[in-house]
């Protein structure tokens, strides 16, 4: 498993910051977000907390060999679930990647509250992890269909083998009597 | 803005987003302010909401019904399935422990 964290304050108070999150895509430093789409909302009536769940769409090249190795193209999806607790001025995105799930996962996590009127803390966390078990049992699976082959073709070596010498030596009986 | 992952719904997401970013403005600070007792943010929170569905349901039903079916035509619909049940996220993420936002 592999870590990645890191932590800022944007100069803004946070309910501007948490407004603004709406607009952070299109940006021009971040064009791999190609789209953004709204899958569910809902509001809760008693605590005001606004939970919405995304799917974002980037295009970013990736390095040949994982493209090999791995299929996928050049888009990539992820989900994203976040909470606005305007009462506790917590905001939460938390983002696992939808392509390529089944060989790895990226879980990252979001996290804005207030520091003072004007400035506000963003905390980013981010665990990426093989699936280990996958890999194994997938393993187990390329070796068994190897051995598998390897005792067809090996059964076919030998009979094959065993016509071929017998051709060749019976020729040479026959033509040399 | 930014457009949707199918082309066809970008026009719905488009006006939805609009809308709920406008509702948005008008929601969060008042639900700052209303967030001091419970019984004021439970009417505050309330009244936004049914707002929220008067003034976006109808276009967020076109829309959602748009992205759903461009979900499934993506191939996306069994891998979000997946994600849900591996990790729902119903309910919001605790701060962590030790940190002062206990308001």
């Amino acid at each position: 498993m592999h870590f990645f964290s890191q932590s800022f304050q944007y100069e803004h108070p946070w309910s501007h910051v948490i407004i603004g999150m709406w607009h952070k895509y299109p940006n021009s430093k971040c064009t791999h977000v190609v789209s953004v789409d709204t899958l569910d909302r809902s509001i809760d009536p008693v605590t005001g907390i606004i939970r919405t769940e995304r799917v974002l769409g980037c295009k970013q090249k990736a390095p040949t060999w994982i493209v090999k190795l791995f299929g996928g193209s050049e888009d990539a999806f992820v989900r994203e679930i976040s909470f606005v607790d305007p009462a506790t001025q917590n905001v939460t995105i938390t983002s696992v990647n939808l392509s390529l799930s089944q060989f790895a996962t990226c879980y990252e996590q979001i996290r804005y509250s207030p520091v003072s009127p004007n400035r506000t803390a963003f905390t980013q966390t981010a665990e990426v992890q093989a699936r280990l078990a996958l890999w194994r049992s997938a393993a187990d699976r390329l070796e068994q269909w190897l051995v598998q082959r390897f005792e067809q073709n090996a059964q076919l070596g030998k009979s094959g083998f065993s016509d071929v010498l017998r051709n060749l030596w019976e020729e040479r009986h026959q033509a040399s009597p | 803005m930014s457009q949707s992952l199918s082309e066809e719904c970008t026009p719905l997401k488009k006006e939805y987003d609009s809308c709920f970013n406008s509702w948005f403005e008008g929601y969060l600070e008042p639900a700052i302010v209303a967030g001091s007792t419970p019984e004021k943010r439970a009417e505050h929170s309330k009244r936004k909401a049914d707002e929220f569905d008067a003034k976006c349901g109808k276009i967020w039903r076109q829309y959602k019904a748009c992205v759903t079916q461009a979900v499934k035509d993506k191939g996306l619909d069994k891998l979000l399935e997946q994600a849900r049940q591996e990790n729902p996220l119903v309910d919001p993420i605790p701060p962590p422990p030790g940190s002062n936002s206990n308001k």
